[in-house]
């Protein structure tokens, strides 16, 4: 096992793993550990969604610089295979559907500010929002919010090609090895303590999201985020391109569904419990995701669901990450409490880390994400949290 | 074709009213209580959709609504396992070709909340194990909700045309078919709430009950509430690998008994078993009295696996058995022509040279079984793999609870054995279920479960038993 690291990165999910890519590419030695396996904390959970179509300024710049690495990312990766294999980041859209005056008035504003970083988005006619998918129960609708650039992606091929990279780059990557501790000398972090022994390094990042705060204890500091329950489902398969974009319906249980590339669809509502640590799936969740799909897109009814899941939504109060560096000990780092978007964010956050580690600073907005703003009682307007 | 004769079955009686329906436009007559892809067969219809992504022809394999190669677009809804789909006069039957769209129907359901069910105990799976832990558990005052996904009730009792063996109270010298229907009067005069072609889809926690959703005839919602659930879900026909061995005709012995034994629909002409246990030289037999041909049955191992008595039996009839020989490959176009087989040296490498090939329309695979334990696994109970058992099988306790409170195995969902220890199994977990509901008498469940616990072990004691106890000691929980 590696003894002596640049950078120890606690936790292996997107968060970490794109981390140890940009830190690597830099020249820095990195170890990544990670308590059971590559992604399974919450990137494998997750609803695959990645969009630019936030409603405030610092989500939609980080996530245009996100959609141009996720764009890149078999490039960025130099995957020896056929791109088929590396990635599937599919740019097939978002849609929200609107179904009232204020729905509508808040996501055309929120529209005009995505114009102001270049986002090519929208308000369009339900007429429209059929053609990009046949099959919507328009009755209701009053309009959609469409961007064609977001998309989405499969974490499990990301996750892969993330680790392969790291490794191809001198990287190391721990499985099953749990970080028990901080080494600390004189208020500086100088390594990790791991089940498998003490790792040195000059800086450390928590990139553990939901656990982020275990670590924390150690030095006393606790930052705001709370796991929640939130489930997703899986149907069988139906021919492709039926429902290309992510549909998303606030008015529908907050539910959000598109269909993978294999031809089934996965989705979920945004019924959520918590704060706890049980991820077990509940009927509640199945009959609401059920009731709720089936108002979307009648023809939903004969499709059947085949998976039910849950995961983390590692929350903060106004559901942005805490990201940055944490001030009472040197050379430790933070980036969790990702709210239910690490996976989109995960490009541009951890370019954004990687500037910070290596540099003291970032053009990202990084300040945005201050992980003091609660202490200071700076809460961020809530960021659009579905899909 | 339909059987009209039959040594022991009369079809005449169980056959339901002539209704038509229509495949890809063209009538055919079929019979109520008959499934889709069964009266398909007996139309001469193989081949139910084509794959994905490399379009081969699939046909029906378990028959029983587990491995759905028999999926078809039946009155315009993708995706229908037509093998446990009872047929309806005017029914519209596609082939599947690849993924199909989704229908074009706008109109959003109307959306009624499910029916609910409640009971003491839900039990899942009405097949011997399941029967008998409900007929126990309403005997020691508990009350019980059973589904199946299945038409009928009896599991795969309801094909076993064959007499068991054993004690006289279990069912020495009575033909399956006949125990199942002893099980199924006695459960419904006991009061048993039986739910059939209901499929149980999950199993989640609600404070202290447990809900078991099951989705009724592919479209109803319907709520199991109880206390103590069992999952008695049988098991799955195991596939090897073989040149084409997805070609229609390629078929589990599970699933020609259905066609043959169930539905009296004769499954083809001429046919090569693979595999020389009990089921596959069962098989052969029951292919005989059906009037088809049984060219061979082919056997990997050195030894015919199957009891000495069913096996002389075959043998007599002229049926040879190969030992050492495997399939080596089916041919031909989108259903099965012939078949390959070679004798195996004793690295299990065929021996070149000894290729023989059979011109038949079916292979019957009889390779073994593996435990359905999907519904345990999603409940969240420890599973372990278990050679003796053949598979992952759930970790259980002397009363047949699982590690999940309140959930409990039978039959051969916790791990492959027999009818008769389904039984004694479903029994065990019957009283421990009526017990756990706080509904038994203490100590009349705890004798009765000894006892049956004895039997049990006495079952399992002789040579053939050997991989039982095995596997019982390797997932018991002490």
């Amino acid at each position: 096992m590696m003894n002596k690291a640049d950078v120890a990165i606690v936790g292996g999910g997107i968060i970490g793993l794109f981390t140890a890519f940009w830190l690597a590419q830099r020249g820095e030695r990195v170890v990544v550990l990670e308590k059971n396996y590559p992604g399974s904390g919450s990137t494998f959970r997750c609803g695959t969604g990645i969009r630019q179509q936030f409603g405030d300024d610092a989500n939609i710049q980080m996530m245009v610089r996100s959609v141009e690495i996720w764009k890149d990312f078999c490039k960025y990766m130099e995957y020896p295979g056929p791109a088929s294999e590396c990635f599937t980041f599919a740019q097939t859209g978002y849609l929200f559907l609107l179904y009232s005056e204020s729905e509508i008035s808040e996501f055309s504003k929120n529209v005009s500010l995505q114009h102001k970083y270049g986002v090519p988005s929208s308000i369009i006619s339900p007429e429209e929002a059929r053609e990009i998918v046949p099959t919507l129960d328009i009755s209701e609708v009053m309009a959609a919010a469409w961007n064609p650039t977001d998309g989405k992606a499969s974490p499990f091929l990301a996750i892969r090609a993330l680790v392969d990279r790291v490794r191809d780059m001198g990287g190391e990557i721990y499985v099953n090895t749990p970080v028990t501790e901080l080494l600390i000398e004189k208020n500086t972090v100088t390594g990790v303590k791991t089940s498998r022994g003490e790792i040195k390094a000059d800086m450390v990042l928590n990139a553990t999201n939901a656990w982020a705060n275990a670590l924390n204890e150690q030095i006393g500091v606790r930052f705001p985020i709370e796991p929640y329950k939130h489930q997703a489902i899986v149907t069988e398969p139906f021919k492709a391109g039926e429902i290309k974009p992510m549909v998303i319906s606030f008015k529908h249980g907050g539910a959000y569904l598109t269909q993978k590339a294999n031809g089934g669809v996965i989705g979920g509502i945004a019924l959520k419990y918590g704060p706890t640590w049980d991820i077990s799936p509940t009927y509640e969740f199945l009959r609401e995701v059920s009731r709720n799909f089936t108002r979307i897109i009648p023809a939903l009814k004969y499709i059947s669901i085949i998976r039910q899941w849950g995961g983390y939504y590692a929350e903060t109060p106004d559901h942005n990450a805490i990201l940055g560096k944490v001030k009472e000990v040197d050379g430790y780092y933070i980036a969790a409490g990702f709210s239910g978007h690490g996976f989109m964010l995960a490009p541009a956050v951890a370019e954004a880390m990687a500037d910070l580690m290596t540099k003291g600073s970032t053009t990202l907005p990084l300040d945005f994400y201050d992980p003091y703003r609660f202490q200071r009682g700076e809460l961020r307007e809530q960021a659009i949290q579905m899909g | 074709m339909r059987l009209q004769e039959h040594p022991v079955l009369d079809f005449s009686k169980k056959r339901g009213k002539k209704v038509t329906i229509y495949f890809e436009g063209k009538p055919i007559d079929a019979y109520e209580g008959e499934p889709i892809a069964e009266a398909l067969h007996a139309a001469g219809i193989r081949v139910m959709n084509y794959t994905p992504t490399t379009g081969r022809a699939r046909g029906i394999f378990c028959a029983i609504g587990k491995c759905s190669s028999c999926l078809m677009k039946v009155n315009g809804i993708p995706n229908v396992r037509t093998c446990i789909t009872l047929v309806e006069d005017g029914m519209q039957v596609e082939r599947q070709r690849g993924l199909e769209p989704l229908p074009r129907d706008y109109k959003p359901p109307k959306w009624k909340d499910a029916e609910r069910v409640n009971a003491d105990i839900i039990i899942i799976g009405g097949g011997p194990a399941g029967l008998m832990a409900a007929i126990k558990a309403v005997e020691h005052g508990a009350s019980v909700a059973l589904m199946d996904e299945n038409p009928m009730l009896g599991g795969q009792l309801v094909k076993q045309t064959h007499k068991f063996f054993g004690k006289r109270e279990q069912f020495a010298g009575v033909r399956g078919v006949k125990i199942a229907e002893i099980l199924e009067k006695e459960a419904r005069e006991k009061g048993v709430n039986i739910y059939l072609e209901t499929s149980a889809i999950g199993i989640f926690q609600d404070g202290e009950e447990r809900i078991v959703t099951a989705i009724r005839e592919n479209k109803k919602l319907v709520e199991f509430r109880g206390r103590a659930i069992l999952v008695a879900t049988g098991a799955m026909e195991k596939m090897i690998p073989f040149e084409n061995n997805d070609l229609p005709g390629v078929y589990g012995a599970g699933a020609i008994q259905t066609l043959m034994n169930t539905y009296g629909i004769q499954p083809g002409k001429k046919v090569l078993i693979v595999g020389a246990g009990n089921v596959g030289v069962i098989l052969a037999y029951q292919l005989l009295q059906a009037g088809v041909d049984v060219v061979a049955v082919v056997e990997a191992m050195p030894k015919v696996g199957a009891y000495f008595v069913h096996a002389a039996k075959i043998r007599r009839l002229g049926v040879p058995i190969y030992t050492r020989h495997t399939i080596l490959r089916a041919e031909g176009k989108e259903k099965v022509e012939r078949a390959v087989i070679a004798q195996l040296d004793d690295s299990w490498n065929p021996i070149p040279g000894t290729e023989k090939t059979y011109d038949v329309d079916i292979v019957a695979l009889s390779v073994g079984l593996r435990p359905s334990i999907e519904l345990l696994h999603q409940a969240g109970a420890q599973a372990l793999y278990v050679r003796e058992l053949s598979g992952y099988v759930v970790q259980h306790d002397e009363r047949m609870e699982t590690t999940v409170r309140g959930i409990f195995v039978a039959g051969d969902s916790s791990g492959i054995e027999e009818a008769t220890t389904a039984m004694l199994e479903g029994k065990l977990a019957g009283l421990a279920m009526a017990l756990y509901v706080g509904k038994a008498d203490v100590k009349n469940a705890m004798d009765e479960m000894e006892q049956v616990r004895k039997d049990l072990d006495e079952f399992r004691s002789g040579p053939f038993g050997e991989r039982a106890r095995i596997g019982e000691k390797k997932v018991m929980i002490k």
